[in-house]
């Protein structure tokens, strides 16, 4: 291999063709996806994020909470998060259409959060972030530090994280 | 290294040299210590901070918990930032321009574009850290600084990373060898990979759930053709030139080289499998993930079967440069091998979202690179100085210090990580009672990250003092 212009060549396909064949190719199969009705007649989802939402997500991203705690259900066969409630149904890509920045995760040393509004309330929320030991976390730090408007804004975000309607991709557990 | 030690144990000496060194190794020496310096000052940093992160990790109260600065999401980020963008890119810019400039004999012109490079990238670096710290980051691992630095630090990489590989298509001799073409592939592919994902994740997001798909395309081209090719070009030098003899199955490499460049590009959806992305990319991704066990074969005939003919490996563990390069040359096959097996969904069910994966990615980027990268030092500060590594006790607490601190970290992440990820399975099991099983293996990633602040301190001692009573470069004409 004596030729750099092979090499550059060769090193530049094998770059360029699984980010065609798998970034460019996922883009042109899910970039359409858009709210659709679970059954015929029925209400479009995913629901639009609400402006406080928005702004509790860059509160969310700012704590670096994505770092331990994913916002994703697995389907059956793939771990127990279904049969751990966490969620009626596995995610689907049309779930986070509508979000501007998605924050799937990678790591679960906190519960996952794909469905957080549909299974808390808003004063555990608030108890979780101010006073964590209280409320039954493990591990969980505590966001005292986080003003008052900030917090507000978090619990809107964590709120109006929530997978429970019907998609037409995935059936709701009975 | 070739001197005679009778000890049996790491040599804290350099071998031959007349306190001078050639054109060639004078041309390197700027931009070399700029970029080493830089490396050990940010691997510093990032142990510090690994250490509080480690004591905060697991700890209901704790004086630094009520800090917005050093809450858990932000310091975890910034150390990761600092281990990976400070250390891993600096030492790599050091070791790749001076593996490429002596396999090519020629001398580094220009090198203050380099210089230049090494400067903006840090002063990047730094800027970017501190917005972290203030929690302007995007969420994204591994492209957290605000978008506004990747273009900055693109253009670093291109004088820091790139600039040597126009010296090296200049250079005077025809052939080449597996370490140039591993140092060429990853300063050639890094910025290709890293612009692309800037832009797919931050300055123009793509659509829903792509941007996951893009920013796991960017993390497993980050650590195999960044981290992983540059630690194989290093590799590929220095066992050979150490143990003076021609690599097992040499002939071999040109495959090892393409089948490592053209399956790990393909890699990143196999951390995305069970999450929704279609099931073809998916599966597209645990292919090219036991595909990989081809290259990862190869080199282990090439490394493995050189160590094991002719004494090797007992002269690797009584070489200071081979002891830290076979480690992570053995790192590198234990990577390879689990990340063949565990990307399959079976075994993916059960670990994916634990520990399981860092262990993995630190098997290669610390294990493997790092380790690689610590050898190299040894070997090649003396010639570039002309002065002797003042003190073999630092050296032993290095290796020693690093090798357990790291084993027993990377056997909580897997074996933690397993037992998790069995737990986590069975949905009887409460959460919290899962997080408490955790907490042994909590307390030993605490006594490792202590255990590795030790030997980079030692490291950086040792480093530090020689650089610092390093003779005036006179340089030699050979």
């Amino acid at each position: 291999m004596k030729n750099l212009n092979t090499l550059l060549a060769g090193v530049f396909f094998a770059v360029a063709l699984p980010f065609g064949a798998l970034i460019l190719s996922g883009q042109s199969q899910l970039g359409g996806l858009g709210r659709a009705a679970g059954e015929e007649g029925g209400a479009l989802f995913p629901s639009r994020e609400p402006g406080l939402a928005i702004q509790g997500r860059a509160v969310y991203v700012s704590l670096g909470c994505v770092s331990c705690h994913t916002q994703q259900v697995r389907p059956a066969g793939q771990g127990s998060d279904i049969a751990r409630g966490l969620g009626a149904r596995p995610s689907v890509a049309r779930d986070y259409a509508l979000q501007s920045q998605v924050l799937l995760g990678e790591r679960r040393l906190g519960p996952d959060l794909a469905n957080y509004g549909a299974r808390t309330s808003q004063i555990n929320v608030e108890t979780l972030l101010t006073d964590p030991a209280s409320s039954g976390a493990v591990w969980h730090p505590s966001y005292r530090f986080v003003d008052a408007a900030q917090r507000t804004a978090l619990v809107a975000y964590l709120k109006s994280l929530r997978q429970d309607y019907p998609s037409p991709e995935a059936k709701l557990k009975k | 290294m070739t001197q005679d030690n009778r000890s049996g144990r790491p040599q804290g000496r350099p071998p031959e040299g007349d306190g001078r060194v050639s054109r060639g190794e004078a041309s390197l020496r700027g931009p070399f210590l700029l970029f080493f310096v830089s490396a050990v000052v940010w691997l510093l940093a990032a142990s510090v901070l690994g250490v509080i992160a480690a004591l905060d990790l697991g700890s209901m109260v704790g004086v630094l918990r009520d800090c917005a600065w050093f809450t858990q999401g932000r310091i975890a980020t910034a150390q990761q930032d600092l281990f990976i963008y400070g250390w891993g890119f600096n030492a790599f810019f050091a070791l790749n321009l001076w593996l490429l400039a002596q396999l090519g004999r020629f001398e580094f012109r220009n090198g203050w574009l380099a210089q230049l490079g090494g400067v903006a990238w840090n002063l990047a670096l730094t800027y970017g850290i501190a917005r972290v710290f203030a929690g302007d980051m995007t969420g994204y691992r591994l492209l957290d600084f605000p978008r506004e630095v990747g273009p900055v630090l693109a253009v670093a990489f291109l004088l820091a990373g790139f600039w040597p590989i126009v010296a090296f298509a200049r250079r005077p001799t025809g052939h080449t060898f597996a370490s140039q073409w591993f140092v060429v592939g990853a300063s050639f592919a890094f910025p290709l990979i890293y612009l692309l994902a800037q832009l797919l994740v931050l300055w123009q997001p793509a659509s829903g759930v792509v941007q996951a798909l893009a920013h796991s395309w960017f993390i497993a081209n980050l650590l195999q053709l960044w981290f992983g090719a540059s630690a194989l070009a290093a590799i590929y030098y220095f066992l050979p030139k150490v143990l003076e003899r021609t690599l097992t199955g040499y002939y071999l490499a040109p495959v090892a080289f393409w089948t490592f460049f053209l399956f790990a590009g393909w890699t990143g959806p196999a951390a995305l499998v069970g999450s929704p992305v279609p099931l073809w990319l998916q599966s597209t991704g645990v292919v090219a993930a036991a595909m990989m066990l081809i290259p990862v074969i190869i080199v282990a005939i090439n490394v493995h079967g050189t160590l094991s003919s002719q004494g090797g490996w007992a002269r690797a563990w009584n070489d200071t440069t081979l002891r830290f390069v076979s480690f992570g040359a053995v790192a590198f096959t234990l990577a390879g091998v689990l990340g063949g097996v565990f990307a399959f969904r079976s075994m993916s069910a059960v670990v994916r979202f634990t520990s399981f994966a860092t262990g993995l990615e630190q098997l290669l980027v610390y294990g493997c690179a790092s380790m690689v990268v610590f050898g190299a030092s040894y070997f090649i500060l003396p010639r570039l100085t002309g002065a002797l590594w003042p003190s073999a006790k630092l050296v032993h607490v290095h290796f020693w210090a690093t090798a357990l601190g790291f084993l027993a970290a990377v056997v909580a992440w897997l074996v933690g990580g397993w037992q998790n990820g069995q737990l986590l399975a069975n949905p009887a099991v409460a959460y919290a009672d899962i997080l408490r099983a955790g907490a042994s293996w909590c307390l030993v990633l605490k006594i490792s990250a202590v255990l590795l602040l030790v030997g980079h301190v030692a490291f950086a001692l040792n480093a530090f003092g020689m650089i610092l009573k390093a003779p005036a470069p006179a340089s030699r004409h050979d």
